[in-house]
Protein backbone atom coordinates (compact mmCIF):
# COMPACT_ATOMS: atom_id res chain seq x y z
CA UNK A 1 0.00 0.00 0.00
CA UNK A 2 2.75 2.64 1.17
CA UNK A 3 4.65 1.85 -2.22
CA UNK A 4 1.83 1.96 -4.29
CA UNK A 5 1.47 5.75 -2.41
CA UNK A 6 4.55 7.01 -3.14
CA UNK A 7 4.31 6.06 -6.53
CA UNK A 8 1.29 8.06 -7.43
CA UNK A 9 1.73 10.78 -5.23
CA UNK A 10 6.03 10.91 -5.31
CA UNK A 11 7.51 8.85 -7.86
CA UNK A 12 5.10 9.08 -10.82
CA UNK A 13 5.26 12.80 -11.27
CA UNK A 14 9.17 12.55 -11.12
CA UNK A 15 8.68 9.43 -13.67
CA UNK A 16 6.54 11.76 -15.88
CA UNK A 17 8.93 14.80 -15.30
CA UNK A 18 11.73 12.48 -16.75
CA UNK A 19 9.61 11.53 -19.93
CA UNK A 20 8.70 14.84 -20.96
CA UNK A 21 12.43 16.15 -20.16
CA UNK A 22 13.45 13.05 -22.62
CA UNK A 23 11.07 13.33 -25.31
CA UNK A 24 11.33 17.40 -25.65
CA UNK A 25 15.49 16.68 -25.66
CA UNK A 26 15.18 13.74 -28.00
CA UNK A 27 12.62 15.24 -30.43
CA UNK A 28 14.99 18.79 -30.25
CA UNK A 29 17.75 16.66 -31.24
CA UNK A 30 16.00 14.90 -34.16
CA UNK A 31 14.52 18.19 -35.01
CA UNK A 32 18.39 19.80 -35.15
CA UNK A 33 19.31 16.29 -37.30
CA UNK A 34 16.86 16.92 -39.80
CA UNK A 35 17.54 20.52 -39.98
CA UNK A 36 20.95 19.41 -40.07
CA UNK A 37 20.56 17.23 -43.02
CA UNK A 38 17.93 19.33 -44.78
CA UNK A 39 20.33 22.06 -44.96
CA UNK A 40 22.69 19.79 -46.30
CA UNK A 41 21.02 18.46 -48.83
CA UNK A 42 19.30 21.84 -50.26
CA UNK A 43 22.99 22.68 -52.18
CA UNK A 44 22.62 19.35 -53.80
CA UNK A 45 19.56 19.72 -54.98
CA UNK A 46 19.62 23.31 -55.78
CA UNK A 47 23.10 23.84 -56.76
CA UNK A 48 25.22 26.78 -57.80
CA UNK A 49 27.62 25.18 -60.29
CA UNK A 50 30.29 27.86 -59.11
CA UNK A 51 32.87 25.68 -60.48
CA UNK A 52 36.77 27.17 -60.03
CA UNK A 53 35.07 30.57 -59.76
CA UNK A 54 38.86 31.50 -58.47
CA UNK A 55 41.52 29.78 -58.05
CA UNK A 56 41.52 29.34 -53.71
CA UNK A 57 44.22 29.32 -51.23
CA UNK A 58 45.18 25.43 -51.72
CA UNK A 59 45.71 23.32 -48.39
CA UNK A 60 48.43 21.08 -47.45
CA UNK A 61 48.66 18.91 -44.45
CA UNK A 62 51.76 18.22 -42.61
CA UNK A 63 52.63 15.93 -39.81
CA UNK A 64 55.73 15.52 -37.41
CA UNK A 65 56.53 13.31 -34.68
CA UNK A 66 56.80 16.70 -31.58
CA UNK A 67 58.74 13.79 -29.32
CA UNK A 68 61.38 13.24 -31.89
CA UNK A 69 64.69 15.83 -31.94
CA UNK A 70 63.59 17.42 -28.42
CA UNK A 71 66.82 19.87 -29.04
CA UNK A 72 65.22 21.39 -32.28
CA UNK A 73 62.04 21.37 -34.21
CA UNK A 74 61.33 18.35 -35.57
CA UNK A 75 60.74 18.27 -39.30
CA UNK A 76 57.17 18.63 -40.61
CA UNK A 77 56.45 15.94 -43.24
CA UNK A 78 54.01 16.27 -46.18
CA UNK A 79 51.07 13.90 -45.69
CA UNK A 80 50.24 11.55 -48.84
CA UNK A 81 52.51 13.97 -51.17
CA UNK A 82 51.47 12.98 -54.91
CA UNK A 83 53.96 11.17 -57.13
CA UNK A 84 56.26 12.84 -59.47
CA UNK A 85 55.20 10.89 -62.52
CA UNK A 86 52.19 9.14 -63.04
CA UNK A 87 52.08 6.00 -66.46
CA UNK A 88 49.27 6.16 -68.34
CA UNK A 89 48.37 2.48 -67.49
CA UNK A 90 47.89 4.15 -63.72
CA UNK A 91 46.06 6.91 -65.13
CA UNK A 92 43.33 4.56 -67.02
CA UNK A 93 43.50 2.41 -63.92
CA UNK A 94 42.47 5.45 -61.70
CA UNK A 95 39.73 6.28 -63.83
CA UNK A 96 38.00 2.60 -62.26
CA UNK A 97 39.73 2.81 -59.16
CA UNK A 98 41.25 5.68 -57.56
CA UNK A 99 39.94 5.41 -53.94
CA UNK A 100 43.56 6.79 -52.15
CA UNK A 101 43.42 10.03 -54.26
CA UNK A 102 39.75 10.79 -53.37
CA UNK A 103 40.57 10.30 -49.77
CA UNK A 104 43.24 12.77 -50.11
CA UNK A 105 40.62 15.18 -52.11
CA UNK A 106 38.33 14.08 -48.49
CA UNK A 107 41.05 15.55 -46.35
CA UNK A 108 41.32 18.72 -47.99
CA UNK A 109 38.03 19.35 -48.01
CA UNK A 110 38.31 18.71 -44.17
CA UNK A 111 41.67 21.01 -44.44
CA UNK A 112 39.22 24.18 -45.80
CA UNK A 113 36.29 23.30 -43.23
CA UNK A 114 39.13 22.96 -40.00
CA UNK A 115 40.27 26.18 -41.05
CA UNK A 116 37.04 27.72 -41.20
CA UNK A 117 34.92 26.16 -38.62
CA UNK A 118 37.26 24.04 -36.54
CA UNK A 119 35.59 20.85 -34.99
CA UNK A 120 37.19 17.61 -32.82
CA UNK A 121 35.17 15.48 -35.67
CA UNK A 122 37.44 17.08 -38.69
CA UNK A 123 40.54 16.81 -36.30
CA UNK A 124 39.74 13.62 -35.86
CA UNK A 125 38.96 12.44 -39.38
CA UNK A 126 42.62 13.75 -40.26
CA UNK A 127 44.16 12.17 -37.28
CA UNK A 128 42.95 8.74 -38.28
CA UNK A 129 44.52 8.76 -41.63
CA UNK A 130 47.92 9.79 -39.34
CA UNK A 131 47.54 7.29 -37.73
CA UNK A 132 46.77 4.37 -39.92
CA UNK A 133 49.65 5.91 -42.73
CA UNK A 134 52.74 5.43 -40.07
CA UNK A 135 55.66 4.16 -40.77
CA UNK A 136 55.55 0.33 -39.69
CA UNK A 137 58.12 0.42 -37.31
CA UNK A 138 57.50 3.69 -35.62
CA UNK A 139 58.53 4.05 -32.15
CA UNK A 140 57.19 7.70 -31.89
CA UNK A 141 54.50 8.24 -29.30
CA UNK A 142 52.82 11.25 -30.41
CA UNK A 143 51.78 12.92 -33.51
CA UNK A 144 50.96 16.75 -34.51
CA UNK A 145 49.79 17.96 -38.02
CA UNK A 146 49.43 21.73 -38.86
CA UNK A 147 47.38 22.94 -41.78
CA UNK A 148 49.13 25.20 -44.03
CA UNK A 149 47.60 27.07 -47.22
CA UNK A 150 49.38 28.17 -50.75
CA UNK A 151 48.38 31.02 -52.25
CA UNK A 152 49.19 33.70 -54.88
CA UNK A 153 49.59 37.13 -53.25
CA UNK A 154 51.43 39.98 -55.64
CA UNK A 155 52.83 37.32 -58.43
CA UNK A 156 54.43 35.10 -56.12
CA UNK A 157 53.27 32.01 -53.84
CA UNK A 158 52.97 32.09 -50.52
CA UNK A 159 52.06 30.07 -47.59
CA UNK A 160 50.09 30.03 -44.49
CA UNK A 161 50.13 27.74 -41.39
CA UNK A 162 46.35 28.66 -40.60
CA UNK A 163 46.31 25.49 -37.73
CA UNK A 164 48.38 23.48 -35.61
CA UNK A 165 46.71 21.14 -33.85
CA UNK A 166 47.69 19.54 -29.94
CA UNK A 167 50.19 17.01 -29.90
CA UNK A 168 48.02 13.61 -29.87
CA UNK A 169 49.29 10.40 -28.28
CA UNK A 170 49.79 7.71 -31.07
CA UNK A 171 47.30 4.94 -30.02
CA UNK A 172 49.27 1.72 -29.13
CA UNK A 173 52.98 3.38 -29.23
CA UNK A 174 52.49 5.31 -26.18
CA UNK A 175 54.25 4.00 -22.75
CA UNK B 1 14.88 8.89 -76.65
CA UNK B 2 11.22 7.71 -74.96
CA UNK B 3 10.78 8.32 -71.50
CA UNK B 4 11.26 4.92 -70.25
CA UNK B 5 14.56 4.73 -72.29
CA UNK B 6 16.09 7.43 -70.63
CA UNK B 7 15.23 6.86 -67.05
CA UNK B 8 16.36 3.45 -67.59
CA UNK B 9 19.91 4.45 -69.01
CA UNK B 10 20.03 6.95 -66.34
CA UNK B 11 19.79 4.24 -63.82
CA UNK B 12 22.48 1.91 -65.16
CA UNK B 13 24.80 5.14 -65.06
CA UNK B 14 24.35 6.02 -61.67
CA UNK B 15 24.10 2.56 -60.02
CA UNK B 16 27.57 2.01 -61.56
CA UNK B 17 28.11 5.27 -60.49
CA UNK B 18 27.28 5.06 -56.75
CA UNK B 19 28.74 1.08 -57.27
CA UNK B 20 31.91 2.16 -58.16
CA UNK B 21 32.37 4.90 -55.38
CA UNK B 22 31.19 2.11 -52.92
CA UNK B 23 33.61 -0.43 -53.61
CA UNK B 24 36.54 2.85 -53.42
CA UNK B 25 34.99 3.66 -49.86
CA UNK B 26 34.98 -0.24 -48.82
CA UNK B 27 38.86 -0.35 -49.47
CA UNK B 28 39.41 2.63 -47.01
CA UNK B 29 39.86 1.57 -43.44
CA UNK B 30 38.15 4.66 -42.19
CA UNK B 31 34.63 4.08 -43.49
CA UNK B 32 31.52 2.13 -42.08
CA UNK B 33 31.39 -0.70 -44.54
CA UNK B 34 28.00 -1.74 -43.57
CA UNK B 35 26.55 1.30 -45.24
CA UNK B 36 28.68 0.76 -48.53
CA UNK B 37 28.07 -2.74 -48.59
CA UNK B 38 24.51 -1.43 -48.16
CA UNK B 39 24.86 0.79 -51.23
CA UNK B 40 26.55 -1.55 -53.54
CA UNK B 41 24.06 -4.21 -53.15
CA UNK B 42 21.39 -1.62 -53.84
CA UNK B 43 23.79 -0.21 -57.09
CA UNK B 44 23.62 -3.51 -57.96
CA UNK B 45 19.76 -4.14 -57.81
CA UNK B 46 19.53 -0.70 -59.96
CA UNK B 47 21.99 -1.82 -62.37
CA UNK B 48 19.84 -5.11 -63.40
CA UNK B 49 16.32 -2.89 -62.30
CA UNK B 50 15.28 -5.09 -59.85
CA UNK B 51 12.67 -2.81 -58.04
CA UNK B 52 13.38 0.49 -58.67
CA UNK B 53 10.63 2.56 -57.28
CA UNK B 54 12.17 0.69 -54.00
CA UNK B 55 15.97 0.87 -54.68
CA UNK B 56 15.90 4.39 -55.45
CA UNK B 57 14.37 5.61 -51.94
CA UNK B 58 16.75 3.26 -50.20
CA UNK B 59 19.84 4.99 -51.81
CA UNK B 60 18.52 8.50 -51.17
CA UNK B 61 18.55 7.40 -47.64
CA UNK B 62 21.73 6.11 -47.56
CA UNK B 63 22.71 9.37 -49.39
CA UNK B 64 21.42 11.53 -46.79
CA UNK B 65 23.12 9.03 -43.91
CA UNK B 66 26.24 9.69 -45.51
CA UNK B 67 25.69 13.64 -45.99
CA UNK B 68 25.28 13.18 -42.24
CA UNK B 69 27.98 11.42 -41.78
CA UNK B 70 30.81 13.61 -43.59
CA UNK B 71 28.89 16.19 -42.92
CA UNK B 72 28.49 17.50 -46.28
CA UNK B 73 29.24 15.56 -49.41
CA UNK B 74 32.55 13.36 -49.46
CA UNK B 75 33.50 14.44 -52.89
CA UNK B 76 32.40 17.62 -53.51
CA UNK B 77 30.58 18.40 -57.05
CA UNK B 78 30.36 14.79 -57.75
CA UNK B 79 28.36 13.81 -54.51
CA UNK B 80 26.26 16.54 -55.09
CA UNK B 81 25.45 15.89 -59.05
CA UNK B 82 24.66 11.94 -57.87
CA UNK B 83 22.81 12.87 -55.00
CA UNK B 84 20.61 15.39 -57.36
CA UNK B 85 20.16 12.67 -60.16
CA UNK B 86 19.02 10.09 -57.45
CA UNK B 87 16.29 12.97 -56.15
CA UNK B 88 15.03 13.46 -59.96
CA UNK B 89 15.49 9.76 -60.75
CA UNK B 90 13.38 8.76 -57.59
CA UNK B 91 10.97 11.38 -57.63
CA UNK B 92 10.30 10.20 -61.19
CA UNK B 93 9.75 6.37 -60.16
CA UNK B 94 7.46 7.48 -57.11
CA UNK B 95 5.35 10.16 -58.80
CA UNK B 96 1.96 10.52 -59.25
CA UNK B 97 1.33 10.76 -62.97
CA UNK B 98 3.54 10.45 -66.02
CA UNK B 99 3.39 14.70 -65.60
CA UNK B 100 5.31 14.91 -62.79
CA UNK B 101 7.34 12.05 -63.53
CA UNK B 102 8.70 13.95 -66.81
CA UNK B 103 9.07 17.17 -64.96
CA UNK B 104 11.43 15.43 -62.42
CA UNK B 105 13.71 14.17 -65.54
CA UNK B 106 13.13 17.53 -66.72
CA UNK B 107 14.80 19.58 -63.66
CA UNK B 108 17.73 17.29 -64.20
CA UNK B 109 18.25 17.95 -67.45
CA UNK B 110 17.96 21.75 -67.03
CA UNK B 111 20.43 21.08 -64.32
CA UNK B 112 23.16 19.65 -66.54
CA UNK B 113 22.64 22.45 -68.57
CA UNK B 114 22.98 24.79 -65.76
CA UNK B 115 26.09 23.03 -64.71
CA UNK B 116 28.38 23.50 -67.50
CA UNK B 117 26.18 27.56 -68.40
CA UNK B 118 27.32 28.83 -64.73
CA UNK B 119 30.69 27.13 -64.05
CA UNK B 120 31.11 28.83 -68.02
CA UNK B 121 30.01 32.14 -67.54
CA UNK B 122 31.54 32.36 -63.80
CA UNK B 123 34.62 32.08 -65.44
CA UNK B 124 34.28 34.23 -68.68
CA UNK B 125 33.78 37.43 -66.41
CA UNK B 126 36.98 36.83 -64.34
CA UNK B 127 40.19 38.35 -65.79
CA UNK B 128 42.03 35.64 -64.44
CA UNK B 129 40.77 32.81 -65.81
CA UNK B 130 40.54 35.00 -69.62
CA UNK B 131 43.91 35.44 -69.48
CA UNK B 132 44.85 31.93 -68.70
CA UNK B 133 46.49 33.09 -65.09
CA UNK B 134 43.69 30.61 -63.27
CA UNK B 135 44.28 27.67 -65.03
CA UNK B 136 47.75 28.05 -64.87
CA UNK B 137 47.72 28.43 -60.82
CA UNK B 138 45.32 25.36 -60.77
CA UNK B 139 48.51 23.18 -61.81
CA UNK B 140 50.96 25.93 -59.94
CA UNK B 141 49.75 25.15 -56.62
CA UNK B 142 46.51 23.81 -56.24
CA UNK B 143 45.51 20.29 -54.94
CA UNK B 144 44.26 18.72 -58.08
CA UNK B 145 46.99 17.73 -60.12
CA UNK B 146 47.65 14.36 -59.57
CA UNK B 147 51.33 14.27 -60.19
CA UNK B 148 54.34 16.73 -59.71
CA UNK B 149 55.40 16.78 -63.47
CA UNK B 150 51.91 18.04 -64.20
CA UNK B 151 52.59 21.48 -62.21
CA UNK B 152 55.50 22.59 -65.17
CA UNK B 153 52.22 23.00 -67.40
CA UNK B 154 51.43 26.08 -65.36
CA UNK B 155 55.04 27.50 -67.35
CA UNK B 156 53.06 26.98 -70.57
CA UNK B 157 50.90 30.19 -71.00
CA UNK B 158 49.69 29.76 -74.67
CA UNK B 159 48.48 25.97 -73.92
CA UNK B 160 46.67 27.57 -70.10
CA UNK B 161 45.13 30.09 -72.12
CA UNK B 162 44.09 28.25 -75.12
CA UNK B 163 42.46 25.51 -72.90
CA UNK B 164 40.78 28.24 -70.66
CA UNK B 165 39.59 29.33 -73.34
CA UNK B 166 38.38 26.05 -74.89
CA UNK B 167 36.64 25.35 -71.54
CA UNK B 168 34.96 28.85 -70.99
CA UNK B 169 33.48 28.83 -74.74
CA UNK B 170 32.54 25.50 -74.71
CA UNK B 171 30.45 25.80 -71.00
CA UNK B 172 28.68 28.64 -72.53
CA UNK B 173 28.08 27.86 -75.56
CA UNK B 174 26.49 24.61 -74.30
CA UNK B 175 22.67 25.58 -73.76
CA UNK B 176 22.67 26.81 -77.25
CA UNK B 177 23.46 23.08 -78.97
CA UNK B 178 20.40 21.80 -76.96
CA UNK B 179 18.57 23.33 -79.99
CA UNK B 180 19.72 20.34 -82.56
CA UNK B 181 19.85 16.91 -81.81
CA UNK B 182 23.30 16.40 -83.88
CA UNK B 183 24.77 18.94 -81.93
CA UNK B 184 23.41 17.97 -78.59
CA UNK B 185 25.34 14.74 -79.39
CA UNK B 186 28.27 16.14 -80.37
CA UNK B 187 28.87 18.94 -77.19
CA UNK B 188 28.19 15.80 -75.12
CA UNK B 189 30.50 13.80 -76.67
CA UNK B 190 32.82 16.57 -76.16
CA UNK B 191 31.61 17.31 -72.56
CA UNK B 192 32.68 13.80 -71.56
CA UNK B 193 35.90 14.17 -73.33
CA UNK B 194 36.08 17.70 -70.70
CA UNK B 195 35.66 15.29 -67.46
CA UNK B 196 37.87 12.36 -69.19
CA UNK B 197 40.79 14.90 -68.88
CA UNK B 198 39.58 16.10 -65.32
CA UNK B 199 40.14 12.76 -64.49
CA UNK B 200 43.58 12.34 -65.98
CA UNK B 201 44.96 15.48 -64.76
CA UNK B 202 43.40 15.96 -61.88
CA UNK B 203 42.07 12.65 -60.19
CA UNK B 204 38.38 13.47 -60.47
CA UNK B 205 37.19 9.94 -62.05
CA UNK B 206 33.69 10.12 -60.08
CA UNK B 207 32.72 13.40 -62.05
CA UNK B 208 32.95 11.32 -64.83
CA UNK B 209 30.98 8.66 -64.51
CA UNK B 210 28.21 10.71 -62.52
CA UNK B 211 28.07 13.38 -65.10
CA UNK B 212 27.89 10.51 -67.65
CA UNK B 213 24.65 9.46 -66.18
CA UNK B 214 22.59 12.54 -66.21
CA UNK B 215 22.94 12.66 -70.13
CA UNK B 216 20.18 10.51 -71.04
CA UNK B 217 17.44 12.95 -69.40
CA UNK B 218 18.95 15.86 -71.52
CA UNK B 219 18.86 13.86 -74.64
CA UNK B 220 15.09 12.67 -73.63
CA UNK B 221 14.52 16.39 -72.91
CA UNK B 222 15.87 17.66 -76.14
CA UNK B 223 13.35 14.92 -77.90
CA UNK B 224 10.63 16.03 -76.11
CA UNK B 225 10.71 19.65 -76.59
CA UNK B 226 11.81 20.17 -80.35
CA UNK B 227 12.99 16.86 -81.77
CA UNK B 228 15.13 18.12 -84.22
Amino acid sequence: MFRSFVRATGWFPAARFNQILTITLLSGAVLDAIRNIFGLLLPALIPSWRFFKAVQPSPRIEWRFPDQNLNKDAQWQPFRPRPSHLSWATILRRLFWNPDWNDALYMDTCAERLTAHPTDQLQQEILARLFSDLPPKSHATALQFRLKFIDRADGLLQDHVTFISDIHPIPGNTT
Amino acid sequence: MSFDTALRLSEILLGWAILQASLEHLRMPHMPPPLFMLRAALAVLLIFGVAPHLVLPSLFITSLALLHRFQGPYNGGADKMGLLILTCLTSARLAPTLAWAELSLGYLAVQLILSYFISGQIKIVNAEWRSGRALADVFAYSAYPVSEDLRAISQRPYFTWAASWAVMAFEVIFPLTFLWFSTLAIALIIAACFHLSNAIFFGLNRFFWTWLAAYPALIWLQNRLIGL
